[in-house]
């Protein structure tokens, strides 16, 4: 079943067209990974979906409601604030330089949105964050200060905070990309357990290894349209597509 | 007798403090959230808003304070108000040091970064929410430093009312002065003025240790 389905969707910066009309179909419980090289747009794909940008061409549906659609000369026309609201409840996101909110303990940065966005009470939210915080490891952590906390313990808590608020759906952006080659492990390792959840997930990255392993289908983005997409074998062992091959490589090289 | 006139001098100039605290605290009282609505408004998305933000902040950091202070005072019964001189006192000091502040916090609320808003944003807080929870309280760390310089400031420009009869701390001392031919009075004047910028460094400084439980 599908949760999110994006159709010929084009966004411009100024004259840089950056997003060439992709097409992107996410199903229940599917981890989709999304590689590509620096500046292909993957970053920009993300933010149209959650409406972090917005798109100049194509339509967006999530779980089955337009949030935004293709007007008969092209152009994309928004659903109203009150609706978009409701669909992007339905999507978390993780930065890839997490942005928790610094002058808040980690705690406060979880049960926050659920308090003053979902009406839960301090109580409710607290259990849901303590409940969280043991499932990234992090309980000890509870009243700390982000700046007092490393990257990838900063991640976590980012991976935390979006979950609070019961997302159908989760985007990363470069989770480890800001992260020393040794934390990265722990944030990919609560990722992965995200994704034996069947917690359905887009996530761009350059850890090839880690998308090999847990991506159900590998999306290979470059200059603003997806040149191939499969499963993991299909792209990462069997590509027979020479840009593919030569990111592949570069990355391999590197 | 030395000590007797010190201490009769620091009596009668004492009455100047009424005019110099209800002054200082009047302005802090009126401008520091005037300039938070003013600064709101200069980075809303509403060009009319920032438009006229942005002319009340030329217009009032462009002309000498006393000028205004004297517009008020002199100018706006031309116009069918009258205020009487402590009101008109605190009225221009309020708007001029709003204009001040003003920018202070914008450049604070704009040095906050982008990635704040994004994730408040998709963690579905309004704007109003985010400013209010997110951006204004880490604002009011950054700020602190150039706050403490408005208002020490302040405690001195105070000395400006003079300019329409009002009898500060300053004035007082002058009028003593003037009477006794002897400057000790100046004297007990600078030693207020500096006792009151020691207890706002001071504050400024706890202030300063109280944001510190954090860092960006
Ligand atoms: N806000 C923006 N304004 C102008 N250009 C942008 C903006 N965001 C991204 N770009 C440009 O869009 C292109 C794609 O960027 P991005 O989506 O971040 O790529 P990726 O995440 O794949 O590295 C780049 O050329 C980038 O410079
Ligand atoms: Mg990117």
């Amino acid at each position: 079943m599908s949760i999110l389905k994006a159709h010929n969707i084009s966004k411009k910066f100024k004259n840089l067209e950056v997003l060439k009309g992709i097409d992107l179909e996410v199903n229940k419980g599917e981890v989709i990974a999304i590689i590509g090289p620096s500046g292909s747009g993957k970053s920009t794909l993300l933010r149209c979906l959650i409406r972090l940008e917005t798109i100049d061409r194509g339509s967006i549906e999530i779980d089955g409601q337009p949030m935004v659609t293709e007007a008969s000369d092209g152009h994309s026309v928004y659903a109203s604030e009150q609706n978009i609201r409701v669909l992007r409840k339905k999507m978390g996101m993780v930065f890839q330089n997490f942005n928790l909110f610094p002058h808040k303990s980690v705690l406060e940065n979880i049960i926050e949105a659920p308090i003053i966005v979902n009406g839960l009470s301090r109580e409710e939210a607290e259990a849901i964050a303590d409940q969280l915080l043991q499932k990234v490891g992090l309980a000890e952590k509870r009243h700390s200060y982000p700046c007092e906390l490393s990257g990838g313990q900063q991640q976590r808590v980012a991976i935390a905070r979006a979950l609070a608020m019961n997302p159908d759906i989760m985007l990363f952006d470069e989770p480890t990309s800001a992260l020393d080659p040794e934390l990265t492990g722990e944030v990919l390792r609560v990722i992965k357990n995200l994704a034996e959840e069947h917690m359905t997930m887009l996530v761009v990255t350059h850890e090839m290894g880690f998308a090999k392993e847990v991506a159900n289908r590998v999306i290979f983005m470059d200059n603003g349209v997806i040149i191939e997409e499969g499963t993991p074998e299909q792209i990462f062992d069997r590509t027979q597509h020479p840009r593919t091959k030569a990111f592949l490589g570069q990355i391999l090289r590197s | 007798m030395e000590l007797d006139y010190i201490l009769n001098s620091s009596i009668a100039i004492l009455k100047g403090f009424k005019v110099t605290y209800g002054l200082f605290f009047s302005t802090l009282i009126f401008s520091l959230p005037l300039g938070l609505l003013v600064a709101l408004a200069r980075i809303s998305r509403y060009r009319i808003l920032q438009v006229v933000t942005g002319t009340y902040i030329w217009l009032l950091r462009g002309t000498p304070l006393l000028l205004q202070v004297f517009f008020v005072y002199f100018g706006l019964p031309a116009l069918g108000l009258t205020l009487n001189n402590m009101t008109a006192a605190i009225l221009a000091f309020a708007l001029n040091y709003a204009a001040y502040f003003a920018e202070i916090f914008r450049s604070g609320i704009q040095s906050i970064n982008k990635g704040q808003y994004e994730s408040a944003d998709v963690l579905g807080l309004t704007y109003a929410q985010t400013m209010r929870r997110k951006i204004i309280p880490q604002m009011v760390k950054r700020v602190l430093p150039p706050v403490s310089n408005e208002v020490i400031t302040l405690v001195k420009d105070t000395a400006l009312v003079f300019g329409i009869g009002l009898l500060d701390v300053l004035r007082t001392a002058q009028i003593i002065v003037t009477r006794d031919f002897d400057i000790t009075a100046f004297i007990i004047a600078a030693v207020f003025y500096l006792l009151n910028t020691a207890i706002l460094t001071f504050i400024f400084r706890k202030l300063e240790q109280r944001y510190s439980y954090y860092t960006t």
